[in-house]
């Protein structure tokens, strides 16, 4: 028979005291909760405008907050799993306003709300095509040969690629919690981290295969539900718990429903992409072995001669930090520098710690190489 | 060959009887039903009168079309004596149903279409739904088996929770709240729970249940397919199929935009060259 716990010596007075005090904090938070309305829950207001669209992608322009202090253009890549609005969540924790307010002359790429149509587009149409156009149409305005690539994640993947290709068309490259090397969970083989590599790599090719014919695309509520197995009692905790420690202060409030509106938001992969993405990068590692191919080119990372930036997260579970790391030891740069923040995979953009850190850092080594 | 000839016949029109009255007494339960006589069934119903009609039309003239064959037989039979081969061929080719069976390829194949499956192919429908059935029971099973492997895990946690409570009781360092209680039970549990997603166990079963629900979608689909076809809706394959064309024929014209831009491009940036006078005229001229 399993040992049973004996009982806790908690003072009945205190656990009176404890039920009283959250009594108190449901009353106040479900007042709050009544009061809310979903129009007062925004994200990514940071001014901006379109500026070119193709198919379901659009490139945005945001309006400078400054004075501008490096003159090349950043472009921010985010990926196809999830949206690039976690980089501008809210005023006080926004990578976007930070740089804005920093004098660099940022523009976004939006990939739109994939829907079956779009299951055949592959990361050759994004990387070779749609972020391609992007660049050269960033460049034209600006009168430039090179702009600056900010990847986000796969969009880092995306970003890397690209300047691997087209090494002509990039001045800098900035990459944040971006996997360079699939397999590297297995170098610090820490608990919890690392699900994603581990889960894709027990699946065989032939399941991916079928999981995209039965779906046309990965299903953005499929990988949501990944994430969230990742960290099962945080998802156990959240709408409970958690929720409860926060509803009955406005800010927090709002900051926690902020980030719950982003990740509902939670777009669809393209299938053939998603099949690449998974079969190629996560399961055959083809991205350090210079094996990947873009349109049959071939992405050799010793192509990426230009100043980089690799930015990772010390506790990212999602992307641990040695399979971002590895990216150091191939590239053809000279300059090639590593910034390590504290925080998880989201938390390097959305935490309070990071703010003061992520934005600063990479605006002035955008100005030293200017 | 005569003999055959007759049973044929007596068989065709037992046939044709047969349906005749099967039709009239369909139309006369419907009209009973509809509280209407037999003549006056509402507009736009169906009228079992005019496919009795066609059938009787029908009828008339398969019995004239048998008299024509028994009578070509009959003939082959008299005068001198006939090769049999030839005169059998020579049945074969005044048999109505040689005519039926020859002529009526498309017409069967019509019909088939527009009703669907034909008796032979009954069982194909039958199939479907049981590769629905039986891909919904694998599902079930499989999401069986993996909540047992988490209900293990979810066991194994619980009982780590209570030996550290124990531990910490006999040290003398009891929790005083329930917070702490909350705490260590969150940090025991999230660590049982991470350590059960790496074992094969768990991956095992995960990668089955994602196996059983795709097999119960694309059995879904397939039957889903099935049943447009046969009612002309577009299939999920035949949508899928529009969808990559558009995709490839996008991909040229991005192709061919950024040749065109890249081709412009270069000639704006060709340096012209300066003009020269052409070879054996004087300056001036």
């Amino acid at each position: 028979m399993a040992e049973q716990p004996r009982p806790s010596e908690i003072e009945p007075e205190q656990a009176v005291r404890e039920a009283a005090s959250l009594a108190e904090k449901v009353a106040r938070g479900t007042e709050l909760f009544t009061k809310l309305r979903d129009e007062e829950v925004t994200i990514a207001t940071t001014p901006k405008c379109e500026v070119w669209r193709q198919d379901k992608v659009t490139l945005h322009h945001y309006r400078p907050l400054a004075e501008k202090k490096v003159s090349t253009p950043v472009l921010i890549v985010y990926g196809l799993i999830g949206r690039y609005t976690m980089a501008d969540l809210q005023e006080d924790r926004s990578l976007v306003r930070n740089l804005l307010k920093l004098g660099i002359d940022l523009y976004v790429v939006d990939w739109g709300n994939p829907s079956r149509a779009d299951r055949w587009l592959t990361l050759d149409d994004y990387i070779d095509g749609y972020l391609a156009e992007c660049v050269e149409f960033i460049a034209q305005q600006h009168a430039i040969d090179k702009v600056s690539l900010l990847g986000i994640c796969e969009g880092g993947v995306f970003t890397t690629c690209h300047a691997a290709l087209r090494p002509a068309t990039v001045k800098t490259l900035v990459l944040t919690i971006t996997p360079i090397d699939f397999h590297g969970d297995t170098v610090e083989n820490r608990l919890g981290h690392g699900f994603i590599n581990i889960w894709t790599r027990s699946l065989q090719p032939a399941d991916i295969d079928r999981l995209i014919d039965a779906y046309g695309n990965l299903p953005g509520e499929f990988m949501g539900s990944v994430f969230s197995m990742m960290t099962p009692m945080r998802t156990l905790m959240k709408y409970n718990f958690d929720m409860l420690e926060v509803m009955d202060d406005e800010k927090k409030f709002l900051n926690f429903l902020r980030m719950e509106k982003w990740l509902a938001d939670r777009p669809h992969h393209p299938g053939e992409a998603a099949k690449q993405w998974l079969k190629d990068l996560y399961q055959d590692n083809k991205l350090v072995k210079n094996a990947f191919t873009i349109n049959g080119r071939r992405v050799d990372l010793r192509n990426i001669t230009m100043p980089v930036l690799n930015v990772f997260a010390k506790d990212d579970h999602i992307i641990p930090p040695a399979t971002s790391q590895a990216l150091g030891a191939k590239v053809g740069s000279k300059d090639y520098h590593e910034l390590a923040l504290p925080g998880g995979h989201v938390g390097v953009f959305v935490g309070g710690k990071s703010q003061a850190l992520l934005g600063s850092g990479i605006a002035k080594w955008l100005a030293e190489r200017q | 060959m005569q003999a055959l000839a007759q049973m044929w016949g007596r068989s065709g029109g037992g046939f044709t009887t047969a349906q005749q009255n099967f039709f009239a007494e369909m139309a006369k339960r419907m009209a009973d039903a509809a509280g209407q006589p037999p003549a006056s069934a509402p507009a736009g119903f169906f009228q079992p009168q005019e496919l009795t009609a066609a059938n009787q039309t029908f009828a008339a003239l398969w019995k004239s079309a048998l008299e024509m064959s028994q009578s070509f037989a009959r003939t082959m039979q008299q005068g001198k004596k006939t090769d049999p081969l030839v005169s059998d061929l020579m049945s074969k080719l005044f048999d109505p149903r040689t005519w039926f069976t020859s002529l009526g390829g498309m017409d069967e194949t019509l019909q088939r279409m527009a009703e669907g499956p034909r008796l032979a192919d009954l069982w194909d429908t039958e199939r479907k739904l049981l590769a629905v059935f039986n891909a919904w029971t694998t599902l079930r099973q499989r999401s069986i088996e993996h909540n047992t492997v988490m209900l293990e895990a979810w066991m194994r946690a619980a009982a780590a929770f209570a030996r550290t409570l124990n531990e910490k009781a006999e040290r003398k360092e009891p929790l005083g709240s329930w917070r702490e209680v909350l705490a260590l039970w969150v940090e025991t549990a999230n660590t049982t729970l991470l350590e059960t997603q790496r074992s094969e166990k768990y991956l095992d079963s995960q990668r089955e249940i994602l196996k059983a629900s795709i097999d119960l979608r694309l059995a879904q689909q397939a039957l889903a397919g099935f049943y447009s076809e046969v009612f002309g809706y577009p299939t999920r394959a035949e949508v899928d199929d529009v969808h990559r064309t558009v995709t490839e024929l996008r991909r040229e014209v991005r192709a061919l935009a950024r040749a065109n831009r890249e081709s412009t491009t270069r000639k704006t940036r060709a340096p012209r060259k300066k003009a020269t006078a052409p070879v054996g005229l004087a300056p001036g001229a």
